[in-house]
Order: C-alpha cells, then structure tokens, then sequence
C-alpha cells in the first residue's frame, strides 16, 4: 500500500515536541504552540480557570435560553447525545436547570456496546425525548471499509451523521437552537478563534471535522448519492433559512467531564464501563462504539497521539493529574492495540488483518516512526520528555 | 458474638484523599491527615489507606501519609495499594502500619502472600479483592482499582488466598462502589461462608443501617465507609449509636 505523506495531509510540524505542561505534542493537527512551549489547549485551560467570569457566563446562558425559549410545547434545543457523560449533562441542565424544552438527538454507533446503548436507554427513561438516527447498514459498513482504506479512521461516516444529524432534526423540528458539550477544537488544542464566542462556524465543519472531505467525497468510490443522503448535511440554505445557531455549554458554564460523570451518575443513570477501555486508562468515556479504539489507534500511528495522550492531557489541564502521572500512563497505556474486538472490526469492515496493518503502516510517518528488531518504536515519546524540546 | 469494627477507607491518590464512584472519576476531597483525624477522633476502630493509583503509576507513595498518620492517630491502621515484595511490606510497616493489604501483585504471584505471612505473621496480611459481579451469584477478581479482569472467582481466589495465609479479607464491590446504594450482602455472604478469616465490607455504604446489613445479611466483620463520612452525610459516633441500636457487638467508646 502506498506509502501517506502525513505531514502534507495534515499540516503537520516535522521537528516533534511536546507541550511543557502536558502530554500532547505539536502533531496534533491545528494545535499551536506559544513561545514558551505551551500548548493552545493549556493555555486555554489557564484562561477559563483565571480571567472568565463565569457568573456573568451563566447569565449569558439565561439570556440565550431565554430568546430560543418557545413556551408552546415545541422543542426549543436540540442536544446531540448519545447517553455519555457529557451530552446527558447538557441535556439534563438544559431541561431541569434553565427550564427548556430538549429534544435529545442521536447518531448511532457504528457497532453499538451494550454499554453505551443501557446507557442511552437510562438517559432517556431519566425524562428525555430522544430520536436516533440509524443510517443504512450495508451502507455504513462500506462508508466504514473506505474511510479506513482511505482516510485511515473508520470513524468518519459516524462523524458525519454525528455532526450532521442534529442540523436535520433543528429543520424539521423548527428548532434554532443546538447546544454541544464542549468545543473539542478549543479544549483539545485547535483552531482558537473558537475560544472566545459560544458558537461553531457551520462552514467550519468540513476543515474540522471532515478532515477536508464530505460525505460526497464518496461518490468516487461507488457510493451513490442517494445511499449518501443521511450523512450529508441539510441544505445550506436550509439551515440558514431556519436561522440555526449551534452554541457550545463550554463557554457558559465551566466545563469538567469528571464532574459530569458524577452528575450523570447521580441524574441521567450513567453507568461507567466494567474495564477499562482498550488505549486508555479510563472506564468513563466514549464507551458507545465498539469500533471506536481503532479511531484512536489511527490516531496514534498518525500522529504518535494515541487515546491516553489525549485522555492525560485533558485531565492535567483539568489539574486531575501532574504531568508525571501522564507521561506514566502514556507509556503504559497508549499504544495498546485494541484487541477486544479486533475480529468483529475486520469482520465489519470486511478486511483481513493484513489489509488493515497494511494501512496502519502506511500512515507511519518516518519523522515519528522508526522500525527496530523488536518492531515499530515512536522516534519521540512524552515520557521521556522533560519539558525540553528535542529535534 | 464477634465485635464488629468501624473502618474508614482513605483512597489516596498522589498527596490527596480522593473519592471515586465505582472506583473512577476520582474527585479530590482534601489533605488524608485532616480526614484520618477527625475519625480517629470520632472513634473509628481502625483506619484503611488505599493507594489508588499505586498499580496503575506503579508507584508506591504513602510512607510520608502513614508516618504522619501513626503520630496522630492511634488505631491500627491498615495500607493497600502498590505492594508487591516482602520488601514493601517492611517498609510500609516500619512507616507505621500494622496491616497490608495486597491486591493486584498477589493475583500475579500469590506465592506472595505466603511470603508475608511467614515473614510478617497472618494477622498482618490483608487480601484485598475488587469484586465485580459477572453473573448470578459470580464475581471477577480485578485489579489496578477496579481496571483491569483478572479472570480469578472471587469466592475460589479468598479461599486460595487464606489457605496461602491471609489473615483478614478486604472485600471490595466495585458495582456498589461510591453508589451508596449499601453493600452487595450476596458478596459478602458468599465469601464470608467459605473463609474463617474475617471480612471486612466495602464499597456501598450510604446509610447507617447499611452496616447492620452488611454483618446480618452478609456475615461481615467489620464495615469499611468512605463516601457517608468524607461527604459529611454521617460520623463515626453516629453510625455506631445506630448499629448498637441495631444490636450489633461494637467497641465500646
């Protein structure tokens, strides 16, 4: 298989390092680093701890609630959730909190777990309307075969209906209003022009979370329009005409997923998993897909980020955990492969394993990847890091 | 009639006392010394530190929390978390502690836990075990605070443990967890029926009664809580009054 030029594709920096203060590295597409070697998404955790005037934030939220509040029995927000910690909280704040009237909209899982699905099941018996979107199977599993082929992340079709889906419902059901959690682009590191105002850019999202191809894209390989539909964003003008705004409850309220696994727990029946998931150290988080560690695993080969650089970056920021702590868990953690359904992966996918190491290998960029006797070892890792910045 | 023993449980984690649920999501609570205090002071009959991360960061950091804690607070006091040699062992001992308990190192080398006993007597070898319900009447054996399967019976791994030589057994359910939903009863039961050691219950407290279940219905011996007493929802003294109310044998205070 051909070899991918990663860092053209995303932009990537070739001399690698990491942030000061957590564990990610400048790989990590859109972040940016300050002079002090200091990543956008802890300098932005700095910011929301110290200069944001929460208080006054919260009234912002009033406000907002207040000018999409209908008041006659229709829905007045749409909420993208798929019963996580994360989405129930919106939810349930915005419905129990600020007294609006919620619709709950979700995509489904590639391949649901029985986790994720008792806990959306448990979310939605916690007082909430909810509508899942299920696209086509047979469609869906080609979409997965070729965006893992392609793009190297089976992920993509769930991220477009994920993103997609909720503008759907905010036309048909004449609601104005969208609310996510947290805008990833600004707490994980990325394009910071989103820090400073609650909404998302509609325009946005092909750059962001398309990876610069839509959903049409797909056409080349087969697809048909028509098996395209469900994934594809509602018209333009559509949106327009229906005066859509997606907000974010990050910029209003301060935003802590620990916390919101307490919340959650405690109103929406949010049950973390058994075990921890496979690359991370976690039991709490995006549990809903079974196909989702070979997202993350991707994510690790391309860029030497796996799910655990991510996860201890977060909670470092989140001051849950020192530095130090990171590094050990990314060592111990990070490149795990994800084994545990690893079969029903390629069986879903309809690849072999040698298919799928094939396109893991030619995502191995030589600026982080060198292979040795023992197998593929990442050039440059966090624990070995000291704050220093290394060639 | 056995005497039952009141213990709060200290998660600790890095400098801190920490609080989970279901053992994740660990929220910070405050200085341990604090807390170690104040339950001392309410008359806790022993007291449990936990290193919740030892196994995970593998790591062992709570000689510095136990030493202080031996020069304030005069109960036995019991640590868990991180211990993997008979070397360990004496140190955390020479810190202070009377017990340890010892979880993930002993479901990787159980010979283990014959080493302490020999070295250190059974009295001081606690077998800690988090439990996870898998089916009817069946629980797992976990590890790395309720992260990773092990694959170990709960009921047959108690067993081996005691027959190696383990003196006491920490029970914890990780279902019930930081749920304060009280304790699962069907656990303790099931183990407290197969071992002669003594059991102690964790994981569930939430109400007062909930101790008084765990030692009728379960056949506990002693009663760990962490959630009810470090939220401020009950004391010592009080879930004392209410489980000699109950009836129950208790050190008088």
């Amino acid at each position: 298989m051909k070899k991918r030029d990663v860092i053209t594709q995303y932009n990537l920096p070739t001399e690698v390092r990491f942030c000061k203060l957590c564990t990610v590295s400048n790989q990590r597409p859109r972040i940016t680093f300050d002079e002090n070697g200091v990543c956008s998404a802890c300098n932005f955790a700095n910011y929301k701890r110290t200069k944001i005037n929460w208080e006054e934030r919260e009234r912002e939220l009033v406000e907002l609630c207040n000018r999409f509040r209908k008041g006659n029995g229709e829905y007045d927000v749409i909420v993208p959730c798929s019963g996580g910690k994360d989405g129930s909280f919106v939810a349930h704040q915005l419905k129990f909190k600020y007294g609006m009237n919620p619709l709950a909209v979700t995509w489904a899982p590639l391949k649901a777990t029985e986790i994720g699905r008792r806990n959306l099941d448990a979310f939605i018996q916690s007082g909430f309307d909810n509508v899942l979107g299920t696209p086509n199977g047979q469609i869906t599993r080609k979409l997965t075969r070729l965006s893992t082929q392609h793009l190297g992340d089976p992920f993509q079709p769930f991220i477009y209906g994920q993103t997609n889906y909720p503008m759907h419902m905010a036309v048909k059901h004449n609601v104005q209003l969208i609310m996510y959690g947290e805008n990833g682009e600004v707490e994980y590191g990325g394009d910071m022009k989103n820090a400073f105002r609650p909404t998302r850019e509609i325009k946005d999202h092909d750059k962001h979370y398309f990876s610069g191809l839509p959903p049409e894209f797909w056409v080349e390989h087969g697809v048909s329009q028509a098996d395209l539909k469900p994934f594809m964003a509602p018209s333009y003008e559509s949106i327009m005409e229906n005066k859509t705004e997606i907000h974010f409850l990050g910029y209003y309220k301060f935003w802590d997923p620990q916390e919101n696994f307490y919340y959650c727990r405690e109103h929406t029946g949010f049950q973390p998993n058994t075990e921890r998931s496979e690359g991370t150290y976690s039991k709490y988080a995006s549990l809903d897909d079974r196909i989702d560690g070979y997202h993350y695993y991707l994510g690790y080969i391309k860029f030497g980020i796996g799910r655990t650089t991510s996860d201890a970056a977060h909670e470092i920021r989140d001051g849950k955990i020192t530095r130090e702590e990171g590094q050990a868990l990314v060592r111990r953690y990070d490149g795990e492969f994800p084994q545990r359904y690893y079969q029903e992966f390629l069986d879903y996918c309809g690849i072999t394993d040698e298919e799928f190491q094939a396109v893991v290998d030619s995502w191995r960029s030589d600026h982080l990847w060198r292979k040795t006797s023992e197998g593929w070892e990442l050039k440059h890792a966090v624990w070995n890091d000291n704050g220093e910045s290394q060639g | 009639m056995k005497k039952i023993r009141l213990i709060p449980r200290l998660d600790i984690k890095g400098p801190k006392l920490i609080k989970g649920i279901h053992l994740e999501g660990l929220r910070v609570m405050g200085d341990p010394q604090e807390f170690a205090r104040r339950y001392y002071e309410q008359g806790a009959d022993e007291l449990l530190y936990v290193d919740v991360v030892a196994s995970l960061y593998g790591r062992n950091s709570l000689h510095d929390i136990i030493e202080r804690a031996a020069r304030d607070v005069f109960v036995p006091l019991t640590v868990t978390g991180g211990i993997r040699s008979v070397e360990d062992v004496r140190k955390i001992l020479r810190a202070g502690a009377d017990k340890i308990g010892i979880n993930t190192a002993a479901t990787k080398r159980p010979e283990l836990i014959r080493e302490v006993a020999r070295k250190f007597g059974s009295q001081c070898m606690v077998l800690s075990i988090e439990a996870k319900r898998i089916g009817d009447g069946r629980w797992e054996a976990y590890t790395d605070n309720g992260r990773e399967k092990t694959g170990l019976d709960v009921v047959e791994w108690a067993q081996r443990g005691v027959e190696l030589g383990a003196g006491e057994i920490l029970l914890t359910s990780v279902d019930r967890e930081g749920t304060r939903e009280g304790f699962d009863t069907e656990l303790l039961s099931a183990v407290s029926s197969v071992v002669p050691v003594p059991v102690i219950a964790s994981g569930g407290m939430g109400r007062p009664e909930d101790a008084e279940k765990a030692v009728r219905q379960g056949s506990a011996d002693a009663v760990a809580m962490a959630d009810i007493l470090h939220y401020g929802r009950s004391t010592v003294g009080e879930i004392r009054a209410a489980a000699k109310a109950a009836g129950l044998n208790l050190r008088t205070v």
